[in-house]
């Protein structure tokens, strides 16, 4: 009886988690094509290729392949990242195949980046960082301390698919007067203006549909196309992975890579957010939504921007981490007279991602008050140089100016305040790679707030 | 404007939240579990004649005495005040990371071999409160020997009643000098043990609240500042401060002067031999015996630095005139 009682329950659990992927027939009582699903995110999943290619053409020193990725809208671009490896085939091997006419430069935050020398908007700023990127090897800057590769990837991300979603399509995009849910998105289109809306920001996070039945080791390994894992990844079992709906990239990997520590719960808080709002679109049935149904989207807008907020400031941090201990190794090469290269490699690439991942913070218009110029001064324009230099500006040819700065080893204090920062502010709990020994959760216990109580 | 009516009011209305929250000494709970270890203990001690004793606390003429007023218009002005000096001073966080980095390019290390989390919260538990109480004591025997910090503290020993807000009659530099003493024991202890034990430093916490504080508030540390005299018994006197003792430390007699410094701990008042016992039958008088004790809150505020200007002036004076009665002069 027990056995039988369990098995039903094992059954509706596994029925319910089915019913919870993200997958909505269409709502519009006027349709008239041939669709079934409702659904769409094409362009999102396209520009997630673009970024993947981006990255590994930011390393082969040519100019002409990286624009095509990151600003042509060019048709005919080969998928350079992730392609088809043996026992992870994947459906799609063209831009084309997931959507015509895309682009990364045009969707970049439109406001000034504070964080990078030359008071650049965000396309501005990453047009630069391509630029420079072919005119190094591989991607690779040791004068100036610039990780391209890093810097385009983690910014790109933050400026386009962080700031799309959530500075517009969770944003203005979800008032009445603007792409309303009792009329098509466009004519003959098979969604209302609200469930395109709300599909294109979950487009940018990146998640596969069946994300809440996957736990984030299981994404991680998706993502690294493991073929352990090919399984759980091909949903429909058709026997390649759908680029569009059964791959996991940019933030929803990191949701996921932070969640494996077990310490919190980023991916499956905003994939639930997503598909909570989603049902509530689904279920007015193609009418106008309410003023308190838009309150509750909001709610669940607000969720999502929140943890996708906590999730870059949780990679800036554990990046943070790995600056710190990368000057840590180089001090201690420098004191037995070794080789501080590889090191020093290490050192720029880890900045390279903490720069990134501090940059995207601001670059989807949300007001982080003072902590964007703390980070801004604390990180600095680049890492401390060799020779205790620093950039600090970039002349009108494009170039790099570098000062005097602290030493490197003063840079580890930079990094130590650059924790407890983005701990604080972000409320952070998984803080990976944490260097502070976690004083900030014990300076919160102590804390007693402005008082004079005597003996 | 608007902003300072909207500042005033958040101010005071936290101010007023110190009565409901539990890491604060005047929070309503603690003051309602004082009286009940008052009673329990006077009702075991004396029966229930005993708990006559408590019938003062319950005198309006105790609560809304000069003196008492004096306590709540200073508790109240000081929250202003320390909230405008409050954000800008140093913050604990800043010394905690600063003092690591130092201690960490110094050469100290996480311990090799990983102890049980356990083990760390009860050193670092241990270690804190020991340095705490020993610091309090430290700074009060300080405030007691130093004329010009005595200037300050005096405030808090004009009150010629004691009720439990007595314990916020402070002058604000006074309590610029609690912060500046908390900042250094808990910058020093916490930059150490992070360093040492990196992720494993942690309070022992009841309800939020640091297991001594909870303990010391619960067993009626608000009765420190009233007029009930109660005393632990020798035996547990001579390593707990009880509420006698503290009064004594409150008292106008001249045999009381310049004793029991402590807070929690009474052994370090045994070290500097400054140590009383105290006694449920004492009868006490309170204040400095000087105007200070009848002066408004901005007399408070004024008074220190007045006494300052006048001592200063008669150390110039006194100066000048052994010079000039000096054979070289």
């Amino acid at each position: 009886m027990k056995k039988t009682i369990l098995t039903v329950l094992i059954g509706a659990s596994a029925l319910s988690a089915h019913a919870q992927t993200y997958e909505f027939p269409v709502s519009l009582p006027d349709y008239k094509g041939d669709a079934t699903s409702s659904v769409s995110y094409g362009g999102q999943i396209a520009r997630h290729a673009l970024h993947n290619s981006l990255k590994k053409a930011s390393t082969s020193g040519d100019l002409a392949l990286m624009e095509s990725y990151f600003s042509s809208k060019a048709e005919g671009l080969s998928i350079l990242d992730p392609v088809s490896k043996k026992g992870f085939p994947i459906k799609q091997s063209s831009i084309d195949e997931l959507s015509k006419g895309k682009d990364l430069m045009s969707g970049a935050y439109p406001g000034v980046i504070t964080g990078w020398p030359g008071n650049l908007t965000g396309p501005e700023v990453l047009q630069q960082m391509v630029t420079n990127a072919a005119n190094t090897k591989g991607g690779y800057d040791p004068v100036n301390g610039y990780d391209y590769t890093q810097l385009i990837s983690k910014f790109t991300m933050g400026a386009v698919f962080y700031n799309k979603a959530v500075n517009g399509y969770l944003d203005e995009k979800l008032e009445a007067d603007v792409k309303p849910n009792d009329k098509p998105y466009s004519k003959g289109a098979a969604y209302t203006g609200k469930e395109h809306v709300w599909d294109e920001a979950f487009g940018y996070f990146g998640a596969p549909i069946n994300g809440l039945e996957l736990t984030p080791k299981e994404v991680v390994q998706i993502v690294k196309l493991n073929p352990e894992y090919f399984a759980k990844a091909d949903v429909n079992k058709d026997g390649v992975v759908d680029l569009k709906t059964e791959m996991a990239f940019a933030h929803a990997y990191y949701a996921a890579s932070i969640d494996a520590s077990g310490k919190t719960n980023y991916f499956h808080t905003i994939l639930q957010a997503f598909y909570d709002g989603r049902s509530l679109i689904q279920d007015a049935k193609g009418k106008a939504l309410s003023a308190a149904q838009r309150e509750e989207l909001k709610g669940y807008a607000n969720v999502i921007g929140v943890a996708w907020q906590q999730v870059i400031a949780e990679a800036a941090f554990k990046y943070a981490g790995s600056v710190y201990a990368d000057l840590e190794k180089i001090a201690i090469i420098e004191e037995s007279n070794g080789d501080v290269k590889k090191a020093y490699r290490s050192y720029v690439k880890h900045w390279g991602e903490l720069k990134g991942f501090a940059l995207s913070l601001e670059a989807a218009g949300r007001d982080l008050g003072r902590a964007q110029s703390q980070l801004d001064r604390l990180i600095g324009f680049s890492p401390v140089l060799f020779g205790n230099a620093q950039v600090i500006a970039v002349n009108s040819k494009g170039a790099f100016t570098q000062s005097e700065s602290m030493t490197m080893q003063e840079y580890k204090l930079n990094m130590l305040k650059v924790q407890n920062l983005l701990g604080s502010h972000f409320a952070l709990t998984a803080k990976l790679n944490d260097r502070t020994g976690g004083m900030d959760d014990v300076l919160e216990q102590l804390k007693s707030g402005p008082s004079a109580e005597n003996d | 404007m608007a902003d300072y009516g909207v500042w005033l009011i958040n101010e005071l209305s936290l101010a007023a939240s110190d009565l409901l929250n539990p890491s604060k000494r005047v929070s309503i709970w603690y003051l309602v579990s004082a009286l009940f270890f008052a009673f329990t203990l006077f009702l075991f001690r004396y029966g229930k004649k005993g708990i006559g004793r408590l019938k003062m606390l319950f005198s309006w003429r105790l609560w809304w005495h000069p003196s008492a007023r004096v306590d709540y218009g200073l508790w109240l002005c000081n929250r202003l005040i320390l909230s405008l000096v409050f954000p800008k001073v140093i913050t604990t966080l800043g010394i905690v990371t600063w003092l690591m980095y130092q201690l960490r390019e110094l050469g100290l290390s996480p311990l090799p071999v990983a102890l049980p989390d356990w083990s760390v919260v009860g050193l670092f538990s241990l270690c804190y409160f020991l340095l705490d109480d020993f610091s309090r004591f430290g700074l009060h025997w300080l405030m007691h020997r130093w004329s010009w910090l005595w200037a300050f503290h005096r405030v808090h020993h004009s009150a010629e009643v004691l009720t439990p807000f007595t314990v916020l009659r402070t002058h604000p530099v006074e309590g610029l000098l609690f912060y500046g003493r908390s900042l250094l024991v808990q910058g020093a202890l916490v930059a150490l043990f992070v360093s040492v034990f990196p992720g494993q430093v942690s309070l022992l916490m009841i309800g939020g609240v640091f297991v001594v504080t909870y303990v010391f508030n619960v067993c009626g540390a608000n009765l420190r500042h009233s007029p009930v005299p109660i005393s632990y018994g020798k035996t547990i006197e001579r390593w707990l401060i009880s509420p006698a003792q503290h009064q004594l430390h409150h008292s106008v007699a001249v045999e009381h002067y310049d004793c029991n410094f402590g807070v929690v701990l009474s052994i370090w008042d045994r070290w500097f031999r400054c140590f009383q016992f105290g006694s449920d039958q004492q009868t006490l008088r309170y204040g400095t015996l000087s105007a200070l004790d009848q002066a408004s809150v901005i007399g408070q505020y004024v008074s220190p630095f007045q006494s300052i200007k006048i001592r200063a002036k008669k150390k110039t004076a006194t100066a000048t005139e052994s010079r000039q009665d000096s054979p070289l002069a």
